[in-house]
């Protein structure tokens, strides 16, 4: 019972960083980024070849950190520049990154033997044996909560109340003389840019870089987003970014539950879609329902 | 209905969590996680469990095997791995490498051992070290194709080809590794390499179009995605007249003129026979290396070659390990 909440609380917490992302875009800025299925593996990629190289894997988060925030700017750009589809930029975008992602790593990449921030030496000197079980779950723990404070913290910046007006009202920033071109590339740059410190951070964990694994990366972090904030709807003292990292845990254990009840891996699809289904239509948060309360 | 939907969640959920700890005491418990659904994989699969039953565990009596298919989606392989670790099964199967990888990555810090099959290159996929000596709890067997002897097949049918052609999925390592090996041999046997790389199964017809202009015959890897779509390969192949080579059995079987291949059902039982040892505490899976099939053999197709005009050599057939009169129902 113990290792199937750590699982879950190790894989909940890794997802946890990409559904803060999501949240940014999808929550905040109202637009529906589905870049997010190349700037996971773009982030694992990188990171797969950085340690390769010898890099400090450290330093790979940071890496990663970029160039997903440069990913998002493109995708960005093309949307407020090239005036393209919020949907279809991001199609763009992730279409593209399969084939760069390709190119950067290939399409295995494992870095099994290779020293990772779950896995060094210095770590191997400090940690006593007995917390190893928990060693994994500590270290992900201390990195979402970074994570949580930054983005907290930037919320309450002027760049960050920008960020929530476009989302809200965009002709306000307008009449502030604000370009909102340029907060809404803003926000898709720091979103793509936790979405790749995901990736990064899952293929330290896995021990290897595999293609497929970003199919699908936008639907969990939406499933995420959409649960954490439900749940905690009513409790206003619970910041956003802490019901965000509470939905993803729920929602693999949600996950984790379904697989043990002896629901085959084929339908996985099938389960998150009802599951998914199934908590907009208690938490309300559909169209039609929002249009009759307003 | 909000309610009654909440409540729905509520008790599927319950049910699961209770349904998720029933394990039998004194009875053998394996999790077999396979990566793709195809027939090379399915047979390691069946020939891993009949390698079992051989050497005495025999799934429904003393055996409890529990299968997942991951789909080609390296997030499904993770889950499944994890949902066996967290089982606690007493050995994880893998078939195919993102599989085995994930499942190794998973069971590290627990005493479940892995046994992998279908995998070209554990040393490149980083189970095992030069050596063949595992990286960790894990070792299996590797279906790595025979392409020196493919390659002399080939020219002993085609006398006077010079270019064979491969489709591949520019996402799959295992394909990747086997054309370098094809274009590093090529030379020897007179051959010039063109392949084609395609990124998901709706590129295939297009990519085969363009292939077959360019080739004297075209020669099949393992490739999941490739070979899932064979049927496609093979009908246009057949319209310009070119042969198609299959790289192990089922590919022959379905319409392919020859392959020189190993047979996936024997890679199975052998994998299965690994696996009996460690159960059984001979072994550890730390302490064995992995193995490969030492022979592969010749199969062909009698009415492929026919419908080609083309005379399969006696002395290949002679030796064949199966001969197919027939063109299974998959194309025609």
């Amino acid at each position: 019972m113990l290792t199937i909440l750590i699982g879950v609380l190790e894989q909940g917490l890794i997802y946890a960083i990409l559904a803060m992302g999501v949240y940014v875009t999808y929550k905040i800025l109202d637009f529906p980024d589905l870049s997010v299925d190349g700037t996971f593996p773009l982030g694992g990629a990188v990171t797969a070849q950085l340690i390769i190289a010898g890099v400090n894997p450290v330093l790979t988060l940071l890496i990663s950190f970029l160039c997903g925030a440069l990913a998002g700017i493109v995708t960005g750009l093309i949307h407020v520049k090239l005036k393209v589809r919020d949907l279809l930029s991001g199609i763009i975008v992730m279409t593209a990154l399969w084939s760069i992602n390709l190119r950067i790593a290939g399409a295995n990449v494992p870095i099994f033997s290779k020293e990772s921030i779950f896995e060094n030496k210095p770590l191997d000197r400090i940690v006593p044996a007995g917390f190893r079980p928990y060693l994994v779950l500590t270290i992900l723990l201390i990195i979402v909560i970074i994570m949580k404070i930054v983005l907290d913290l930037y919320l309450k910046t002027k760049s960050g109340y920008l960020l929530r007006a476009v989302g809200d009202n965009d002709t306000l920033v307008t009449s502030l003389a604000k370009d909102k071109g340029a907060v809404k590339i803003v926000g898709l740059a720091i979103a793509n840019a936790f979405v790749a410190l995901s990736g990064c951070i899952y293929v330290q964990d896995a021990g290897f870089f595999e293609i497929s694994t970003g199919t699908g990366a936008i639907v969990i972090g939406l499933a995420s987003v959409i649960i954490g904030t439900n749940i905690f709807k009513k409790l206003t003292f619970v910041k956003a970014t802490t019901a965000v990292i509470v939905g993803s845990i729920i929602y693999k254990a949600c996950v984790a539950l379904a697989i043990a009840a002896g629901l085959a891996t084929t339908d996985m699809k099938l389960i998150t879609a009802v599951l998914f289904l199934v908590i907009l239509v208690i938490s309300g948060d559909r169209k039609r329902r929002v249009k009759k309360n307003a | 209905m909000k309610k009654l939907l909440s409540v729905i969640l509520a008790v599927t959920l319950a049910a699961g969590l209770l349904s998720g700890c029933g394990k039998k005491e004194g009875n053998i418990t394996i999790g077999i996680g396979q990566f793709a659904e195809h027939p090379s994989l399915d047979n390691c699969r069946k020939g891993f469990l009949e390698g079992l039953a051989e050497e005495g565990y025999k799934e429904g009596e003393n055996l409890t095997v529990s299968y997942e298919n991951a789909q080609t989606d390296g997030g499904n392989a993770t889950q499944i791995a994890t949902n066996f670790v967290s089982k606690k099964v007493d050995l994880i199967c893998a078939i195919a490498t993102p599989m085995a990888q994930s499942a190794y990555g998973t069971a590290k810090g627990t005493d479940i051992p892995v046994i992998y099959t279908a995998i070209s290159d554990p040393v490149i996929a980083e189970l095992a070290k030069e050596d063949g000596m595992p990286v960790g709890n894990v070792t299996g067997t590797s279906d790595k194709l025979p392409v020196k002897e493919q390659l002399e097949m080939i020219r002993e049918i085609l006398p006077d080809a010079k270019i064979i052609g491969i489709l591949y999925t520019t996402s799959e390592a295992n394909s990747i590794s086997t054309i370098a090996t094809y274009k590093e041999l090529a030379p020897t046997y007179g051959f010039e390499i063109i392949e084609s790389g395609i990124a998901t199964a709706a590129d295939i017809p297009l990519a085969a179009d363009n292939l077959i202009n360019k080739v004297d015959c075209i020669s099949n890897l393992t490739d999941n995605t490739v070979v899932n779509s064979l049927p496609t390969i093979l009908n246009k192949a057949n319209e310009k007249n070119i042969p198609v080579f299959g790289s192990e059995v089922e590919q022959v079987k379905n319409g392919c003129l020859a392959a020189y291949g190993i047979d996936y059902y024997d890679l199975g039982i052998q994998t299965g026979k690994m696996a009996a040892q460690v159960l059984k505490g001979e072994k550890k899976a730390s302490e064995m290396k992995f193995e490969t099939i030492a022979e592969a053999s010749f199969y062909g197709n009698t009415e492929v070659a026919q419908k080609l005009g083309i005379t399969l050599p006696d002395d290949l057939v002679k030796d064949a390990r199966e001969m197919f009169d027939t063109i299974a129902d998959m194309v025609k």
